[in-house]
């Protein structure tokens, strides 16, 4: 590593990730106290296969990306760790099934970084990935190897597995978006159409984004997965709004959001279920309401300082291990764990946005952007769900809820994110590379000083 | 593209803070009233999963147990009375679907290790929150306890054994009884459904006669209008009064009449002795306004209930209202010779004779007597405290001998109380119930030796439908001798 912006991060990174790993144990171990008075027989073991697992992680990015931001893999480490513990507290098999999962996304952190040497390469293929993402989409709704879990029809058998191929969808349709936007922002930007006070484009550059956009949502309303839908607007619309900076799309993708929500809740019986369980869940404690206010006991009797690992009972709160695992937490952790997730999300988050702000081409940063913010809203949209903030509608609680299509789409996520931060550092340390990549790319020069202003 | 991407992370961590604050909120704002709402199990399912300390017979026999459940359920134990109906008026029961009582729910906190004895755990429990149980030993014995039981035989009736310088309780039992066992089961459903059966029974076996039920207490309440009455310096123990077969009353057209119709008299020690009724109404009567704070001394005035350490505790007794006097004069005059409306549980009577035994101060009661740690090591004794002044000494020695009078006298009503080789203090009880037709509740209070007083017991057999006529000298005197024998001679 001759770079000395590589070397120190690096090393960062390495102390960051001993502290997760040693955060994990720990958890590890009172858990294990909880039940009986002697540290856990397989305690030496356990550490090991955190520590090989962060160090596999860790020695990829060295290798593969050293000059990327030091904290994203730390963070998603730790965060991963209370998950393990968490989920191992409530159900132990559950526990093992994730451990492989928490190993094959470490694998496809590393093939990530592998694969995606340069992310202008994503770029390339954006219609592929639209086509490959609405594929997965679409996938579960084929009668034989979809399956139908709770009411939503989410999940592809494989084997003893469920995999929920929507996940990594997400990613793929972030990537088509960013790449789509990228390119035909300026004509997005610049509004021929004037409906009232609003200057809208041209319905030919919208058109496709439109269609996309649509066909997602549907498919995720036909397989009644509310969670994802919402995110997915957010996450959209936050990147049409980053892409052109104009605020009237805001306001019209709010509109359709409004529109789209009472027409959802005028269709669908378990959106008016979601809906009153949010705004009066004591009148439904026993039916649809259960889990709401079973959440509310939990975050209550945890309090400040919650129960202790272990010493609660978050086995009470349906679907603890995965939509209410945040709950789970709340109770045996109080309000110190609780704000402890929410402060690492908020890292997590910032991090992520550094690194759209300081990346030099406009795919990097669009890109960046948009995958921070489905870490960001997926984490709004579960917590707020799972605290009243907003209707419950399920979605995993990145890095931490069992499940492990999750857990995959979101190391994806981080090893993207590193790969915009090490080729960002590595354009400004390599100005001869800098100058070959602007001559590439002379279309996005305006652009870039448009920004600047 | 800056500007806008900064926008969006500042929204993302404006979301993320309104969690935190709603977190706030539900976490320290709420949180003690969704912990504490009745509708989240988390605190009855704390209790019951955690491990639970056992209640155990003076003499060592196990009451109430704990006995790991194998399995991934709700639960993870299993409360067990080996003991079942013996002692189930005393333990009570610990039940997630109905609740707990008796000393399950009085020494919820010692069972369960919350209130700790001695605070030094070693440093894991520290780390875990582990608590260590604690074992609650009664006062009760078994022995004793089964004495009561098979004393009572199947007749409706309650028995109190106290020891009378600690208060402390050996044997209280009263008939009928039921099972706890049921209450402890897991099946939600099943328990209800025992319980409500229990509830709806007309024989009311879950009520714990001995402390949670009032009699009228009869003749043996002439104690108190004696002690009362000397005190006050109405009479004496030589004091003479009239042969008399009735008595008028002031108020009422009806006289109160002796029972059985007979004519009484002479010394205070002599009406005593044959129990005559209408001296001691007369005492009532002269007694006036100044009996009730005097029956407040002895712990059985309206509203006076012994503090004992059971979950519920004893209830309180019934009498005429303070200063009621110039208002209804007939309820004194029935007060002395313990009718309406004055109405006490067997412990109050039983509490009584123990005040008088030692030296006019009545003991404090309780079932507990040791708090021992799970290992059985003691962690700390209950210690013997005194409730109430009920006289003075010399007073307590005065009705002693009257006392001492009704079982050795020949023509005493508490002849059949006597022990070989012991003095025994005792007195009858006849007590109508005001049930038209029913025959009276037989009740005989005593103490022993009367010289170096150790034990006080109360006996009532309750007059119902069915039950022949009888008195408390015939029927419950034996009783209460063969109380004092057991507690005497081991």
């Amino acid at each position: 590593m001759r770079s000395p912006v590589a070397r120190r991060r690096r090393g960062q990174e390495l102390g960051l990730g001993l502290m997760a790993v040693v955060v994990t144990a720990g958890g590890y171990v009172l858990l294990q106290l909880a039940e009986k008075p002697d540290l856990p027989p397989d305690l030496w073991v356990f550490m090991l296969a955190v520590l090989g697992l962060y160090l596999v992680a860790h020695l990829a990015v060295r290798r593969l990306a050293p000059r990327a931001d030091a904290t994203l893999l730390p963070i998603a480490a730790v965060l991963n760790g209370i998950g393990f513990v968490v989920v191992s507290r409530l159900d132990r098999d559950l526990a093992r099934v994730q451990a492989v999962w928490i190993a094959v996304g470490v694998g496809a952190f590393v093939l990530t970084l592998m694969l995606v040497r340069r992310i202008r390469t994503l770029e390339r293929y954006k219609y592929t990935f639209l086509l490959v993402g609405l594929g997965a989409l679409l996938l579960p709704m084929l009668p034989g190897i979809g399956r139908e879990i709770n009411g939503a029809r989410l999940w592809l058998r494989l084997g003893p597995l469920n995999f929920q191929p929507g996940e990594i969808a997400k990613v793929l349709l972030v990537v088509f978006f960013a790449a789509y936007l990228v390119d035909k922002r300026e004509l997005l930007s610049s509004g021929t159409r004037h409906v009232g006070r609003l200057t809208l484009p041209d319905p030919k550059h919208l058109g496709p984004l439109l269609l996309a956009w649509a066909v997602s949502i549907l498919v995720m309303v036909q397989q009644k997965d509310l969670g994802s839908s919402l995110l997915f607007f957010a996450v959209f619309a936050a990147m049409l709004y980053i892409a052109t900076s104009r605020a009237s799309y805001l306001i019209v993708a709010f509109g359709l959001f409004v529109g789209g929500a009472l027409i959802a809740y005028q269709l669908f019986g378990h959106v008016q279920d979601r809906v009153q369980a949010w705004v009066d869940p004591w009148s439904v404690s026993q039916t649809t309401g259960f889990q709401t206010v079973q959440s509310m006991f939990a975050l209550g009797t945890g309090g400040f300082d919650g129960t202790g690992l272990g010493l609660g009972s978050p086995q009470k709160i349906p679907n603890a291990s995965t939509d209410f695992v945040f709950s789970a937490i709340g109770e045996e952790l109080g309000l110190i764990g609780t704000v402890a997730v929410c402060c690492l999300f908020l890292l997590f988050v910032g991090s992520g946005f550094r690194i759209a702000v300081q990346a030099d081409r406009p795919f990097s940063k669009l890109f960046g952007a948009g995958l921070t913010t489905i870490v960001g809203v997926q984490t709004f949209v579960i917590v707020g769900g799972v605290t009243r903030v907003i209707p419950l509608t399920g979605v995993t609680l990145p890095f931490i809820s069992y499940g492990g299509s999750s857990l995959i789409a979101n190391f994806v996520i981080v090893a993207l994110l590193l790969r915009i931060s090490d080729e960002t550092v590595r354009q400004a340390e390599e100005p001869r590379a800098r100058t070959t990549a602007v001559i590439g790319e002379a279309a996005s020069v305006p652009s870039r000083r448009q920004v600047a202003r | 593209m800056n500007r806008s991407i900064r926008k969006v992370g500042i929204a993302v961590t404006v979301l993320l803070l309104a969690l935190v604050a709603q977190l706030t909120y539900f976490q320290v704002v709420d949180a003690n009233r969704l912990a504490d709402d009745p509708r989240n199990v988390r605190s009855q399912l704390e209790d019951y999963n955690r491990p639970r300390g056992q209640i155990l017979t003076a003499d060592g026999e196990v009451v109430a147990r704990s006995v790991p459940v194998e399995g991934d359920g709700d639960f993870k134990f299993q409360r067990e009375y080996p003991l079942g109906p013996l002692f189930a008026q005393i333990s009570g029961y610990q039940s997630f679907v109905v609740g707990n009582a008796g000393v399950e729910a009085s020494y919820n906190g010692v069972l369960t290790g919350r209130e700790k004895e001695i605070d030094f755990g070693n440093i894991t429990d520290v780390f875990t929150g582990k608590q260590d149980t604690q074992n609650v030993v009664l006062s009760l014995e078994r022995r004793l306890q089964q004495l009561a039981a098979d004393q009572l035989g199947d007749r409706k009736g309650s028995i109190a054994l106290v020891e009378v310088k600690t208060g402390a309780v050996l044997a209280m039992y009263s008939n009928p009884t039921y099972d706890p066992n049921p209450l402890a089961g897991h099946d939600t459903e099943q328990v209800n459904t025992d319980f409500f059966l229990l509830n709806i029974d007309p024989a009311k076996p879950m009520l714990p006669r001995a402390y949670r039920e009032l009699f009228p207490p009869g003749s043996t309440y002439k104690t108190v209008t004696a002690i009362a009455g000397i005190d006050a310096g109405v009479t004496s123990p030589t004091t003479e009064y009239p042969f008399r077969a009735f008595l008028e009353l002031p108020q009422s057209s009806t006289p109160l009449e002796n029972f059985g119709g007979g004519t009484c008299g002479g010394t205070l020690i002599q009406a005593f002795t044959v129990s005559c009724n209408v001296v001691f109404a007369e005492i009532g009567l002269q007694l006036g306004n100044d009996f009730v704070p005097r029956m407040a001394n002895c712990g059985v005035q309206a509203g006076t209930n012994p503090p004992l350490d059971l979950d519920p505790s004893a209830v309180a007794s019934v009498g005429p209202p303070a200063g009621s006097f110039d208002n209804d004069k007939p309820s004194f005059a029935r007060a002395g010779i313990g009718q309406d409306p004055v109405a006490v549980t067997p412990l109050q009577m039983a509490l009584v004779a123990a005040g008088i035994g030692n030296g006019g101060v009545i003991p404090l009661p309780h079932v507990a007597r040791d708090i021992t740690d799970a290992d059985g090591g003691l962690l700390r004794t209950i210690a013997p405290e005194p409730w109430l002044t009920c006289t003075s000494p010399a007073t307590a020695l005065e009705v002693t001998n009257m006392m001492v009078q009704v079982v050795n006298s020949s023509n005493g009503t508490g002849t059949r109380a006597r022990i070989p080789g012991v003095t025994v203090a005792g007195k009858s009880g006849t007590a109508q119930t005001g049930v038209e037709g029913a025959p009276p509740h037989a009740w005989f209070m005593a103490f022993a030796p009367a010289e170096a007083p150790e034990f006080a017991v109360a006996v009532i057999l309750e007059g119902e439908g069915g039950t022949s006529e009888q008195t408390g000298g015939q029927v419950a005197a034996p009783l209460a001798r063969a109380m004092l024998e057991g507690a005497l001679f081991p």
